[in-house]
């Protein structure tokens, strides 16, 4: 029983790696079931054993992923500096960095998000947790530092700036944009939108 | 490509000649076809629906689609620029009815949400297709997007020359912002079966933030 449990956990992890590796070299809708099969070096019948679908194979790569960058962003943490502008850029800087490895796979990570026909098990695009746990923490420290206004309506701010960052990897999908031109184009986005929280030099209350 | 006779080129005097059989034909079977494809793409996403299938809906060969769209990409960005030609319409009169910048652009984008609610699958589809689209594909969407995108920032730059908005403020950067933010709402359209009104409202709320970062 210890021996099929293995056997099938070593099978997954080849599948894992040798999708993730297709779906960048080739792209997802080009990857076939077949290709993943032959590069893991297993059949295709034993990635049905483990898999639902193509689609359900790209979840799993994906929140394979997700471990990875998170241990990255808890490493760096302690040591973001600077405004609460500097600190959200930092963050999104490492994501830019950490995705633009693999763009291919994310961006059909992204384009997945939005089918029709998505799987339960995908955590979509832009619903991550713990990322925007993470932003939401640097805001409100924001406001405890005086760099955003009390009564700013920080769900909002979040839902501006995580527009900004998604939307951004079409920059990689259209022009072949990389980590750092993506990450100039988002200071500056998080420029604005957070200079419409800043609190007002006469302390009083501003248009909103 | 219509095919006007040469005859008729040769006598500029006469009103142009009505369309050959072969060209009404043709344009027949280009609509025919558009009607199918905008069908199967809204029930199956841009992957989901074949030639073959849209072909088979629309009663005819994958030859005869082939001979007026050269690829799938084309023929969805064909039905998607038709509906921004008409959505481009109605958005400039929803412009010019704000007071202020702000009331300008939540018009606006109010009439692209409720536009596009009633056919939520099709928009899906086409921002799924967006994240992997070819050059060329790039390009046709672009072109289609021109008269609204022109709109959005016309908006900002009368918001500007009222006094709104500082003239120092990046209004490309700005309007992206806004686009982006617009896009994201249908999230909660999908997942969340939010109305249009719904994202309207929230789209305003977003849209004060951003623009108080670049106010006179």
């Amino acid at each position: 029983m210890g021996v099929r449990e293995d056997q099938k956990a070593a099978t997954r992890a080849k599948v894992v790696t040798a999708a993730r590796d297709l779906f960048n070299e080739i792209g997802y809708d080009e990857t076939t079931i077949r290709a993943i099969a032959d590069r893991a070096g297993v059949s295709v019948g034993s990635v049905f054993t483990t898999f639902s679908s193509k689609a359900d194979v790209l979840s799993q790569v994906m929140a394979d992923r997700v471990g990875l960058l998170q241990d990255e962003l808890t490493r760096v943490l302690p040591y973001l500096r600077g405004s609460t502008t500097d600190r959200i850029c930092s963050i999104f800087a490492i994501h830019y960095d950490f995705e633009c490895r693999r763009v291919k796979l994310f961006l059909a990570h992204i384009a997945a998000s939005f089918s029709p026909s998505l799987e339960e098990t995908t955590i979509p695009f832009g619903q991550n947790a713990t990322f925007k746990n993470m932003l939401l923490d640097v805001l409100c420290e924001g406001v405890a530092r005086g760099d955003v206004r009390p009564d700013a309506d920080l769900d909002t701010v979040l839902e501006v700036l995580m527009a900004s960052y998604s939307y951004n990897y079409r920059l990689a999908a259209q022009e072949d944009a990389n980590a750092e031109q993506m990450t100039q184009r988002m200071e500056r986005q998080t420029a604005i939108i957070l200079d419409g929280v800043k609190p007002s030099l006469k302390g009083t209350a501003s248009a909103i | 490509m219509n095919h006007i006779p040469m005859r008729v080129i040769a006598s500029p005097a006469v009103r142009p000649a009505k369309p050959t059989r072969r060209a009404l034909a043709k344009q027949r079977t280009r609509e025919k076809v558009l009607a199918a494809a905008r069908q199967l793409f809204t029930e199956r996403g841009y992957e989901g629906a074949t030639i073959r299938d849209i072909a088979k809906a629309a009663g005819m060969s994958t030859g005869a689609v082939f001979a007026s769209f050269a690829d799938k990409s084309e023929l969805f960005d064909e039905i998607l620029a038709k509906d921004y030609a008409l959505l481009g319409e109605a958005m400039q009169d929803a412009a010019k009815s704000g007071a202020t910048v702000c009331e300008a652009l939540s018009n606006l984008f109010g009439v692209a949400y409720r536009f596009h609610m009633k056919q939520l699958p099709l928009l899906q589809a086409g921002i799924a297709s967006s994240w992997t689209r070819s050059d060329a594909g790039e390009q046709r969407n672009r072109e289609a997007l021109k008269p609204v995108m022109s709109l959005i920032s016309d908006t900002l730059i009368a918001g500007v020359e009222r006094g709104e908005l500082s003239p120092k403020a990046d209004l490309r950067l700005v309007s992206g912002i806004i686009w982006d933010v617009y896009l994201a709402g249908y999230r909660h359209a999908v997942f969340d079966s939010w109305s249009a009104d719904d994202l309207t409202s929230r789209l305003s709320d977003q849209i004060n933030l951003i623009l108080a970062g670049v106010r006179s």
